[in-house]
């Protein structure tokens, strides 16, 4: 058998969580510099499974927390970002993009509009955080202070138990909308909570002091609807709900809109521009572009995975699989790619390369599974 | 009389006269995770020792079974197409690969008892 890989290599950063996960066995990995765990014992069909029906605790503490603060903040983020701040309530969190001039993308990343008013909260892709700070300290002059925060971990809890079980600690959290944030208290402590995620379901990430993280999680874990999930189950819960993974669905070449998530682009901006990028995001937008991201089902069950290339039934290559692998919500095969523009249609039938076999798919709209995000009470 | 041999690449066959069945090892099944497909040869296609002979689709990734004998293949385990994760149930019993004639018995010698390959992995 193939080498299989594993977490052995010097110089990985370990989370605050570290023990805690080797205390629950989980097979640690590398991973954007750090060690984490892809899965614990269970393995990461039953991880998938479990946060869908109930709800799963994620380390994600390598990702980048970032505040921003200065003078006219929103304005000067502004060019930065292809958001609104006037269109956003504080409190309110979007997914944006950094964008180069070319508007392509630099980093994907979530953004909060603080209820003072007076700064942002940025969390970012962790193999992206050092070109990050250098694009920010491009763009923002030295009225601005940018701080990367270094003693806080990131917990993300996912699935439709969420909610319930972290209004037990947190009694105002129930109500407070999908995609928005703020600070509450629980025994002394500031957490910094927002509902969000990047698995499809309700949920939440929460920013929590380092020194008090892993005592939290073992809280969280009395509760038995709760259980710990590793990057093995984030990722092919994120392919389910067709989330980009930044380095295969996106990267630097790539634009928002060739990755169908010029949705999270201000319309307003697009009219006005004044932001990194703006005239290859509107001319993007008005005169199509040549490759789209698109879904793919597989049939059988040979996966796909990143780097299988895309042939019509001509045996043209039409494009490249970025993201692929097992679905265990629909027990099949799945993946997302990038097909030329003009071969663009849902239900069409294609071919993906897997060690010289060609595997029949169908075109998909993302995602493969409906998106089940709190939408204020019914 | 058969006898079951180990490779360090965690492949596991067990021989009678001159036939191999061959699997992975209960140690690659949890290394590999989730098993959710298996490429296995064609029947009557050739196998040449060291070399890949199958696939093992894992959640995470795709890994290479390498035969640990030369021969020709005589019979594969039909069962894993619709039930792949038997290979994580039971890899040293049901979830076998495939049945394996033997064309070079010198090569034998080369494989590891049980003993030895626990030792390898540690166990």
């Amino acid at each position: 058998m193939s080498e299989v890989i594993q977490g052995f290599e010097e110089n990985l950063k370990k989370t605050p969580l570290f023990e805690m996960h080797n205390s629950f066995r989980g097979k640690m990995v590398p991973f954007a510099g750090y060690s984490l765990p892809i899965q614990y014992e269970t393995g990461i069909i039953a991880e998938h499974i479990h946060t869908r029906k109930e709800a799963s605790i994620f380390d994600v503490s390598h990702m980048g927390q970032i505040k921003i603060t200065g003078p006219m903040i929103y304005d000067a983020m502004e060019r930065i970002l292809p958001i609104s701040f006037s269109e956003m309530y504080p409190g309110q969190i979007k997914y944006t993009q950094f964008l180069n001039e070319e508007g392509k993308i630099i980093d994907d990343l979530m953004v909060y509009k603080s209820t003072e008013g007076d700064y942002v909260w940025l969390v970012v892709n962790a193999d992206c955080i050092e070109k990050d700070l250098s694009h920010l300290n491009l763009y923002l002059n030295e009225n601005y202070t940018i701080e990367l925060i270094q003693d806080r971990s990131l917990i993300a809890l996912q699935g439709p138990e969420s909610s319930n079980i972290l209004c037990k600690y947190f009694p105002d959290i129930e109500d407070i909308p999908f995609m928005s944030a703020g600070w509450f208290d629980y025994k002394g402590q500031h957490f910094f909570i927002s509902r969000c995620g990047y698995t499809g379901e309700d949920g939440f990430e929460i920013s929590i002091k380092d020194k008090d993280s892993e005592s939290f999680v073992h809280e969280l874990l009395k509760n038995k609807e709760i259980k710990l999930a590793g990057l093995g189950a984030r990722n092919s819960l994120r392919m389910e709900a067709g989330l980009c993974l930044y380095g295969n669905d996106i990267n630097i070449n790539i634009s928002p809109v060739e990755a169908g998530i010029n949705w999270s682009i201000s319309k307003e901006r697009i009219e006005n521009g004044n932001f990194l990028g703006h005239e290859h995001v509107k001319s993007d937008i008005k005169n199509g572009v040549s490759k789209k991201l698109i879904g793919l089902n597989l049939l059988g069950k040979l996966p796909a995975r990143e780097g299988a290339d895309i042939f019509n039934l001509d045996k043209i290559k039409i494009g490249i699989v970025t993201s692929g692998g097992y679905s265990p919500t629909l027990k099949t095969p799945i993946a997302m790619g990038y097909i030329s523009e003009d071969n663009i249609k849902e239900n069409d039938e294609v071919l993906l390369s897997v060690r010289g076999k060609l595997i029949p798919a169908s075109i998909t709209n993302l995602p493969f599974v409906k998106h089940n995000y709190f939408r204020g009470k019914k | 009389m058969s006898d079951t041999y180990f490779t360090k690449d965690h492949e596991w066959i067990k021989i009678e006269n001159n036939t191999g069945i061959v699997g992975i090892t209960k140690y690659a099944s949890e290394q590999l995770g989730d098993i959710v497909f298996v490429e296995l040869p064609e029947k009557g296609s050739q196998a040449e020792k060291g070399k890949d002979i199958a696939v093992v689709e894992s959640v995470k990734a795709a890994s290479e079974i390498y035969s640990p004998v030369s021969g020709i293949i005589i019979d594969t385990n039909e069962n894993l197409n619709d039930t792949p994760e038997v290979v994580n149930e039971d890899p040293s019993g049901d979830g076998w690969f495939y049945k394996i004639e033997i064309t070079n018995s010198e090569e034998i010698s080369d494989l590891m008892s049980e003993q030895e390959y626990l030792e390898l992995i540690g166990d």
